[in-house]
């Protein structure tokens, strides 16, 4: 065999399709129509949602889960999930991409702030003095503090419980 | 009509005249609304759910049973909120196993998710359930010659087979909406285009918030109607932060005001500008309150 055969990261690709949300990637059958409709495509041609899925389907995951991988241009639009003839919900298979860099300490630096927050007080967006003060000019009470515990031990992983 | 309702973040936190104008406008269309106690995040289906897939849908799970423990479905107003709780109501109705791996993560805090909960954006409980002539009916102060260039936004309608919002392809919602209060609705050339906000690119943001801005111009429309808060945020302190970047520059373009669906819904039935936040828009909506009859807010 030469050394143009194809190769497929079977372990790799299993590790990908057990995350939540990437158990139709075997559905892909590569025809493209999400690129068509895909607006960071349409503005950064080196981002192909087929390509993320022909690499993810080949377990090829490198460069997918390196820092500054290409993935996190995703819009997060949903037009591929629309789209897709095959129902392989393209952008769900991003995101358990996504949750493997997390993992692997490769994610958006945007991310973790955004998940300390949530876990931190409720809300994914912080709550400045400034905002009660409009708050209460509008008629409105302030924002509640949140109580997080009940957060907390639900997002427990299943092993640690 | 009794329904509880699901805040999110952004709008309270960021935009509370859009909570404003939700809660007094919708008393007047008959919608009684149930304010819950220990609602979180709806999870944010961006930066949560590309943490940690898992624990996204079984934090969302929570919220929903709090509504079914009140016996209450949900009515939603944040687009992102939407497309959380209705995703995870899918995931859970189409993979038993699922539910039942979510149902023992919640039976640690003493929770159960049994599925009865419906979850629904206000634009279609107010097409559906209030219907258009009730609407009209409240207006004291039609939206004449008015003329509106709908931005959807992406999580209101996509994906359809959860969503079921409207046709993503041909939405009418916000038209028939809009019609109601006397405005009139076009459709932008990029009417289908992201904002961008969710890229973790700066450039690509820009890229398509401008060319969904460069689109709007063409209609000279008197305000962009929203119903994303993302959206408002890309298209109001987005905007001025882009005209920024071209000061200086020979053809600095005209600034187009996004405005939220229900603070017009608002001045239709004759509250005050001020009292539907029109103040503190980063971008002023000059030409909507001329046409009505009213000096810009100060």
């Amino acid at each position: 065999m030469s050394d143009s055969t194809l190769k497929v990261d079977f372990q790799k690709r299993q590790q990908l399709e057990r995350i939540l949300g990437a158990g139709h990637l075997n559905y892909c059958y590569q025809c493209g129509a999400c690129v068509g409709d895909c607006p960071t495509a349409r503005f950064h041609p080196e981002f192909n949602p087929r390509t993320i899925m022909l690499q993810s389907l080949l377990g090829d995951l490198d460069e997918l889960l390196a820092e500054n991988s290409l993935i996190w241009y995703c819009s997060n639009c949903y037009n591929c999930y629309e789209r897709c003839p095959q129902d392989v919900r393209p952008v769900e298979v991003i995101i358990a991409l996504k949750n493997l860099c997390v993992a692997e300490g490769t994610a958006a630096e945007e991310i973790q702030p955004v998940m300390e927050r949530i876990l931190a007080t409720g809300r994914s967006v912080p709550v400045m003095p400034a905002v009660n003060r409009m708050r209460d000019d509008m008629g409105l009470p302030p924002i509640a503090e949140l109580d997080t515990d009940e957060l907390r031990e639900i997002l427990k992983p299943d092993d640690e419980a | 009509m009794k329904l509880a309702f699901f805040p999110g973040c952004l709008i309270p936190v960021k935009y509370p005249y859009m909570e404003v104008a939700i809660r007094k406008t919708l008393p007047r269309l008959g919608i009684e609304i149930v304010d819950l106690e220990g609602l979180t995040c709806c999870p944010d289906p961006i930066h949560f759910k590309a943490a940690d897939n898992l624990g996204w849908l079984v934090a969302a799970t929570r919220n929903l049973c709090i509504a079914e423990e009140a016996g209450l479905d949900i009515f939603t107003i944040c687009s992102g909120c939407t497309e959380t709780l209705s995703e995870a109501i899918h995931m859970l109705k189409e993979n038993p196993e699922l539910k039942e791996q979510v149902n023992r993560r919640l039976a640690r805090i003493g929770r159960e998710y049994k599925g009865k909960v419906k979850v629904r954006h206000i634009v279609t409980i107010l097409r559906d359930d209030v219907g258009v002539e009730k609407i009209k009916a409240t207006v004291t102060r039609p939206l004449d010659k008015v003329m509106v260039a709908i931005h959807y936004g992406c999580h209101l309608l996509k994906p359809s087979d959860f969503m079921q919002v409207d046709d993503p392809d041909d939405p009418h919602v916000m038209d028939h909406l809009i019609q109601a209060i006397g405005g009139t609705t076009c459709r932008h050339q990029e009417w289908y285009l992201c904002c961008g906000r969710a890229c973790q690119s700066q450039e690509l943001r820009e890229q398509m918030t401008n060319s969904v801005l460069d689109s709007v111009r063409e209609m000279e429309a008197d305000c962009m109607g929203m119903i994303c808060p993302t959206c408002f945020s890309s298209f109001d302190l987005g905007q001025v932060l882009l005209a920024r970047k071209l000061k200086g520059k020979a053809d600095a373009p005209k600034m187009v005001p996004p405005v939220y669906y229900f603070q017009l819904l608002g001045l239709a039935q004759g509250l005050t500008p001020k009292e539907v936040g029109l103040n503190r828009h980063k971008i002023k909506l000059i030409t909507v309150l001329e046409k009505i009859g009213l000096a810009e807010p100060v």
